[in-house]
């Protein structure tokens, strides 16, 4: 009953949809999945917990606060992360204030010796503390930069999602193609696969839970494989708040020198 | 030594007696460092640059109104004779006055400044005897006893630096390391003499003795500029003075008196940071660069730029220059027979990071080079966290001079390699 209920509501859209308005359609559908994943609330505090797992089952643990403030919906955004573990760099602060035309720019300050950096960020795919995450999956790539085609609509874990084929409009390092399974219900993306030029599976990335905080539909538990190495990453929200009201002045220097308390214990 | 000890108990004391035991933390590690050297011909004492088991106690307490932070250091030296010691490396509490002034007040680090291991505005201690073996790079900063404050404005940030006493750079002491002594002239340690063990006096700890930095701060087109200003005391004791013992006259290291004013600016440029800083030394005992046993003042400015190269690869690279002013009166006075630094000295540095093996490896290369003095000293080191709490790290430290009484020519027989294991817990 249920298999000819979505053969029913899958024949519905294809009729409903001709094939010229498919790729706005994933275009919007993209747009809307990356506000709901990237831009959740006006701003969010989330105390994360990452694993760092090799091809032999070694575990490596990460453990910090990541505040982030959405200047402009879909556009700037400002990040600002605390480490509490490993002990090596515990304390260390980094900040991020992404730019939507790409010039992002990162600071880091060790506190050991007082120092602040301004580190070059050309480089998005460079892992994020050694994980299987990137830059860009911290903060999103946006839309804009792929074009995007509905490839299809099926069932993922019990799930209805569009199935939406993404390839960059310029040759980048990242990927070659990247196929998304987006929840119908949240637009969040439950499933990414990324490939190389070769249509290797390099990449895979998995929302494993997805909880409702504050009314926001979230991804608590995610995995990102790395296909080739063997090695994967989990990164577990231990908790999450949105619109505390953060406001600017938190993502300056002054604050990477002296963490927000009132935030970051 | 004993005031730090109450400082740290007293910041103990305070974490006991807090209510909410969740905000205080522990941590720490304990690092063996080994060091042998590769010249032979060392005139030091000690055959090791380096054997020592150092433990690091971290502990932090954040409450509503501030923060107390400790650091304190153990370490058992067994490279000269066997010996223990301990230092407290930071003991400070941190609290924000309304909105707008943050304070930091008690043994703390400081550094400011935009060079990559060039300071010229960032007049605050510096160790290179643990910069030169193989120590962990929080050790190249000393920390000092100071009141740090800074004052936020939709202007910009100014930061008053006031330390009470003050503190010298560690500068190698002739038994470990071995240095140039301008009086014999030659490279000495204390296997040579007892005698070459430098320990030159320090200014007296008096209230006028003080030390204050000021720096302004405020972004100007996405660029961090900065103004500064340092009144104190050259950090290495460049200078000396004479005083007759039998009739017969001897040379007494101290550290003149100075001034810095300086300014930088940092940003991102072309995919990578751009910096550029300069200063003017005002060397308040010899202003008109009369005397020989005083340095002249200087004025000194570098131009860096860092970017990443490739996945996991950075490179920098700086260029400083240092103008001397009075140069003709200065080398007139400069004896036969030694080298005599020219009017405008050049430095060219560059440092390569790779990282590799999930950031778990981390191959760096840092090296000096002055085409004027004709010296270079190369740091080298590859760390391998074996597990997050298991670090293993190998390098070395090269030195090599035409001359012997160049910044870096001095040090030509310290040449050293290390090994370092390190347990965070």
């Amino acid at each position: 009953m249920k298999g000819l209920r979505q053969a029913l509501v899958i024949a519905l859209i294809s009729v409903l949809t001709g094939a010229t308005t498919q790729a706005q359609d994933a275009t919007e559908i993209m747009k809307n999945s990356h506000l709901a994943y990237y831009y959740a609330g006006d701003d969010g505090l989330a105390e994360v917990n990452m694993k760092l797992i090799d091809k032999n089952g070694k575990v490596r643990d990460r453990e910090f606060s990541m505040l982030r403030l959405d200047i402009e919906e879909g556009g700037n955004q400002k990040y600002y992360t605390y480490f509490r573990k490993p002990s090596d760099v515990s304390r260390l602060s980094f900040m991020v204030h992404k730019s939507a035309d790409g010039n992002d720019k990162r600071w880091i300050y060790v506190p050991a010796v007082d120092l602040i950096k301004p580190i070059s960020a050309d480089d998005k795919n460079s892992s994020f503390v050694g994980s299987d995450f990137t830059y860009e999956d911290v903060s999103g790539r946006h839309w804009t930069e792929d074009e995007h085609k509905l490839i299809g609509e099926q069932e993922l874990d019990g799930k209805p999602v569009y199935v939406i084929e993404s390839v960059p409009k310029q040759e980048y390092k990242g990927f070659a193609r990247k196929v998304s399974y987006i929840d119908k219900a949240g637009l969040l993306p439950l499933k990414e696969e990324y490939f190389d030029k070769k249509g290797t599976l390099v990449r895979l990335f998995h929302a494993d839970r997805v909880d409702t905080i504050e009314g926001i539909l979230t991804v608590t538990l995610r995995t990102m494989e790395d296909v080739k190495k063997g090695s994967k990453t989990t990164v577990e929200f231990a908790s999450i708040d949105y619109n505390l009201g953060l406001t600017d002045d938190i993502f300056t220097e002054r604050y990477l020198k002296n963490p927000p308390r009132q935030f970051v214990k | 030594m004993m005031r730090q000890l109450a400082l740290f108990l007293a910041g103990l004391l305070m974490i006991s007696a807090a209510p909410a035991p969740a905000q205080v933390t522990f941590d720490g590690f304990l690092q063996g460092l080994y060091g042998g050297r590769l010249d032979k011909n060392n005139p030091t004492a000690t055959e090791q640059t380096a054997s020592e088991t150092r433990l690091q106690l971290r502990v932090q307490h954040t409450g509503a109104s501030g923060e107390f932070f400790g650091r304190l250091d153990f370490v058992f030296d067994g490279a000269d004779t066997a010996s223990y010691d301990w230092e407290l490396r930071e003991g400070y509490l941190k609290f924000r006055l309304g909105s707008r002034f943050d304070f930091k007040v008690g043994r703390q680090v400081l550094t400011w400044g935009t060079g990559d291991l060039i300071f010229i505005n960032d007049v605050f201690a510096k160790d290179y005897r643990s910069f030169f073996v193989g120590r962990d790079d929080q050790y190249l900063k000393e920390p000092q006893n100071a009141l740090r404050s800074e004052y936020y404005s939709p202007l910009g940030e100014l930061t008053l630096v006031w330390s009470p006493r003050f503190e010298p750079n560690r500068l190698p002491t002739g038994d470990r390391l071995s240095y140039y002594n301008p009086f014999v002239p030659g490279i000495v340690g204390t296997g040579l003499s007892p005698l070459y063990y430098f320990d030159p006096p320090q200014p007296e700890p008096e209230f006028k003795n003080a030390e204050i930095a000021a720096r302004l701060s405020r972004d100007i087109g996405g660029f961090n500029v900065s103004l500064y200003a340092y009144h104190g005391f050259y950090k290495n004791p460049m200078g000396a003075y004479v005083v007759m013992v039998d009739n017969a006259p001897q040379f007494v290291p101290y550290y003149p008196r100075l001034n810095v004013f300086g300014a930088s600016a940092r940003g991102t440029l072309a995919g990578g940071v751009l910096w550029t800083e300069g200063g003017y030394l005002d060397s308040r005992d010899d202003r008109d660069g009369k005397s020989p046993l005083v340095p002249n003042s200087s004025v000194t400015g570098l131009l860096g730029f860092e970017r990443q190269v490739a996945t996991n690869l950075t490179a920098n690279i700086q260029w400083q220059l240092d103008y001397m002013t009075d140069y003709d009166k200065f080398s007139a006075q400069q004896p036969q027979g030694v080298f005599v630094r020219d009017e405008v000295r050049h430095l060219l540095t560059s440092r390569i990071t790779k990282l590799a093996m999930s950031e778990n490896l981390t191959l760096s290369a840092f090296g000096f080079y002055s085409p004027t003095d004709e010296d270079i000293y190369v740091r080298l080191s590859a760390a391998y966290k074996y597990t997050d709490e298991i670090t293993i790290a190998a390098g070395g430290n090269l030195f090599a001079g035409r001359h012997e009484n160049t910044d870096f020519g001095q040090f030509q027989k310290n040449d050293n390699v290390y090994l370092k294991l390190t347990y965070n817990y």
